[in-house]
């Protein structure tokens, strides 16, 4: 039964002894010019949560160009229509985010059948939100909203682009646990790429409700 | 056989993809050290047209055709090198040297570690910063020469595509493309030291037991994950006003070259909110490394701990910290509300409290030193403080409204900048080279060389600099390419022929630094291990630290703070 072990958040990495060296400029770690080290599971974490502050940096700085270009000159500003496909992805999206939580607790208690049908229905609610995302944008340009028809309509889709370009990472992400799930012995770099992943998807859950908002009750 | 002699050498291509910090370290100073000479290269071009604008160059037209033509260096052409200069020192070379070479040549082991948290990441950021760079240069091959919009990129001049001049069609694109690609490789660097000083420190080692230079790098590492992101935004939404038609920044009923642009209702000035949240602190950015390593170098040569350890911790912190909040102060004269101009000007005013603890902190140290020790290190951190201290004053100046109204565009501004972002930021990149070359290539760089090159770029940037200011104040303005053409200027040309004239002597100053250089990596004295008696753990690597400061000296019997 497959087990998690990490080091808790903060704590260090054990001491390896320093192998002897000149200071002769060269290579550091060996002689072949490659480090080896795997980073341990909360480096990784660390590394998420850095990134996750840096897409919010992002979307903030989006979001508040809608909101100054808005305030600057509101005459040009005509109301985009919320394609109703738009509730159920976000339906679809926030029940795929609880799935795969779930799928993360099954995978603590190593109760691995149950973690296969959590993971490959979470996945698949995600390919579907990406997926309706396409389709909403087909259907807001067959309603006349084009990119540069307003300034609504073109921060609707800089937005949701920006959004699905983060979606498409992250799902390649649970692409390669799903291949790992299905096809390979659970190796530790693979429960990394599980536990950020979950991460990383609650975070665009999140950040796609807050965008959600914008369109629904201020855009 | 031995088998030591079992151990194949890496082949020539896994040495160029090195993950080995050390490595990588190298490759950046090299391509910083290489975006320098084009920079340089530029501004020296740029000062020559400025006093002698008419005067036939005939490598000029073998270079640019079009935009020489005849020998002669067309307006649109000075524009193009100074946008390709701000941009390349800028991004290249002070956010480069100081940031991505040192702190990946030293902060594993200041650390107690071997390696960076992510040696793949490390790799991926520095090839990435290269295609950036390389997009940057072919922005300048292609269509009719380089972009003319500055390293600021203001809308609508930038954002309108071909028609508002020569360089503004593919060339800004592939502009806006590189630094976007930068900002990309930015990140990831910036997410590898954070998890290195997080996660990678050694066992025992507490964030107050670091060394300085680790506190900075890991500051400006914070500064560039939350400012970066903006700058990549605001770059997307200016390509599609480029390549869809849309109109976030451009306004309505612009005629530009007696034709009417389809863009409608956007604004120039959104441009400048966000380019600025980004370019202020990336001020900062360059500028807080270099402080690290100066209250590391100066604590080395003065046998001592910094005069106040805590305090060179925690004013950094707040400078960054403050600096998030100024980018309005960069917009003075953009038509902001005065309401928001007192406010930008009073916290900018406010950046001088912890900027004068920090060199407070740098002077207590040295006047204290249980041993002073003019090293070349030590001479360009002190010339950094000097410069630190004029920069900073003369930016008191404009940081208010009212007398910003006079100097915004001129040439004080630009003497401003180059004074404490330009030249205190390198100084502490020779500062440092001269530090820790025996890290880098194992060998000592020339003493009495690097002495010379430092009292002559010394007095260098105080000739150069501080008469720019006079022209500034004259109301010499920024970005003109030909003053020749106002009788206005024309007293003021005397100054401006000066001012080239140094420039050109502070260039080839550089060049005592650049064979130093060459000839020390290939025959300079072999180091030892720790030529400087340093403290910190990347001289030592197996010394303990478990209750004790970064910078205690056996010798010295200073306490750590």
């Amino acid at each position: 039964m497959p087990t998690l072990t990490e080091p808790s958040i903060g704590a260090p990495p054990p001491i390896v002894p320093s192998p002897p060296r000149g200071y002769g400029g060269g290579d550091h770690n060996d002689n072949t010019g490659d480090s080896k080290a795997a980073a341990s599971a909360t480096t990784v974490r660390i590394a998420v949560y850095i990134g996750m502050c840096a897409s919010t940096m992002t979307f903030a700085a989006l979001a508040s160009a809608m909101v100054v270009r808005r305030g600057l000159n509101p005459m040009d500003w005509h109301k985009l229509p919320v394609p109703p496909l738009l509730w159920w992805n976000t339906a679809a999206l926030v029940l795929s985010s609880v799935v795969l939580a779930m799928a993360g607790r099954a995978f603590r208690a190593g109760l691995r059948p149950r973690l296969r049908i959590l993971w490959f229905t979470g996945t698949a609610l995600g390919t579907w939100f990406l997926i309706g995302q396409a389709i909403n944008w087909k259907f807001l340009a067959d309603q006349g909203f084009y990119l540069r028809e307003n300034p609504a309509s073109a921060f609707f889709y800089v937005l949701t682009w920006a959004h699905a370009a983060h979606v498409i990472g992250a799902i390649a992400g649970l692409y390669y646990v799903t291949w790992c799930l299905l096809a390979r012995p659970f190796a530790p770099l693979n429960r990394n790429v599980l536990e950020v992943s979950v991460i990383f998807w609650h975070f665009l859950d999140v950040m796609w409700l807050f965008l959600m908002a914008i369109f629904a009750f201020w855009s | 056989m031995e088998a030591t002699t079992l151990i194949a050498r890496p082949s020539l291509l896994r040495r160029i993809f090195s993950t080995d910090h050390r490595t990588i370290a190298r490759q950046y100073f090299f391509l910083s050290l290489f975006a320098v000479v084009v920079g340089v290269c530029l501004s020296l071009l740029m000062r020559f047209h400025l006093v002698w604008p008419r005067e036939k160059v005939a490598w000029f037209e073998a270079i640019w055709s079009v935009r020489a033509e005849g020998g002669i260096m067309t307006e649109e052409l000075y524009l193009s090198l100074m946008t390709l200069h701000g941009t390349i020192m800028v991004f290249f070379v002070l956010t480069l040297a100081p940031l991505n070479a040192f702190a990946n040549l030293v902060l594993p082991e200041q650390l107690g570690g071997k390696e960076m948290a992510f040696p793949r990441m490390n790799m991926l950021s520095f090839w990435i910063t290269v295609a950036s760079f390389l997009t940057l240069l072919s922005a300048c091959v292609f269509d009719e020469g380089g972009p003319i919009a500055g390293w600021t990129a203001y809308p609508p001049l930038s954002a309108v595509g071909a028609v508002s001049g020569p360089g503004e069609g593919l060339g800004q694109t592939l502009w806006f493309v590189s630094i976007g690609i930068f900002c990309i490789a930015s990140l990831l660097s910036a997410m590898n030291i954070i998890s290195t000083v997080i996660e990678c420190r050694r066992p025992g080692m507490s964030l107050m037991q670091m060394p300085l230079t680790s506190w900075n790098w890991f500051v400006t590492s914070i500064l560039s994950v939350l400012s970066f992101p903006v700058l990549l935004a605001a770059g997307l939404l200016i390509l599609l006003d480029r390549l869809a038609g849309t109109s976030f920044f451009v306004p309505g009923d612009l005629l530009i070259a007696e034709q009417h642009s389809p863009h409608a209702g956007g604004s120039p000035l959104l441009w400048q909110h966000l380019f600025w949240f980004f370019g202020h602190p990336e001020v900062y950015i360059a500028i807080l490394p270099g402080m690290g390593i100066v209250s590391h170098i100066i604590s080395n040569f003065s046998r001592r701990a910094p005069f106040s350890y805590r305090a060179c911790v925690w004013a950094p912190v707040a400078i960054a910290f403050l600096g998030m909040l100024v980018w309005g102060h960069h917009m003075f004269i953009s038509g902001i509300s005065p309401y928001s101009a007192m406010t930008f000007s009073l916290i900018t005013m406010s950046i001088g409290a912890p900027s004068a603890v920090l060199v407070l902190n740098w002077l207590g140290t040295a006047y204290q030193a249980v041993k002073l020790e003019f090293t070349t290190a030590m001479l360009f951190c002190m010339g950094f403080v000097s410069l630190f201290v004029t920069g900073g004053l003369t930016g008191l100046f404009l940081g208010q409204p009212e007398i910003d109204a006079y100097f915004h565009d001129t040439a004080f501004v630009v003497a401003h900048f180059h004074m404490i972002m330009g030249m205190a930021a390198l100084f502490a990149v020779f500062a440092a080279t001269f530090y820790w070359f025996p890290l880098m290539f194992g060998r000592m760089l020339d003493e009495r060389l690097g002495k010379l090159h430092f009292y002559l770029t010394f007095i260098g940037a105080y000739a150069l600099f501080l008469p720019m200011h006079f022209a500034g104040f004259a109301g010499n303005p920024r970005r003109y390419a030909d003053f020749t053409n106002f009788d206005f200027f024309q007293a003021g040309m005397p100054l401006q022929r000066w001012i080239t004239v140094t420039a050109f002597a502070m260039g080839a100053v550089q060049l005592i630094f650049i064979g130093n250089l060459f000839r020390s990596i290939f025959s300079g004295a072999k180091a030892g291990a720790n030529p400087w008696n340093g403290p910190t753990l990347e001289w030592n690597a197996d010394a303990e630290i478990a209750d004790r400061g970064p910078y205690e000296y056996p010798d010295a019997g200073a306490d750590a703070n």
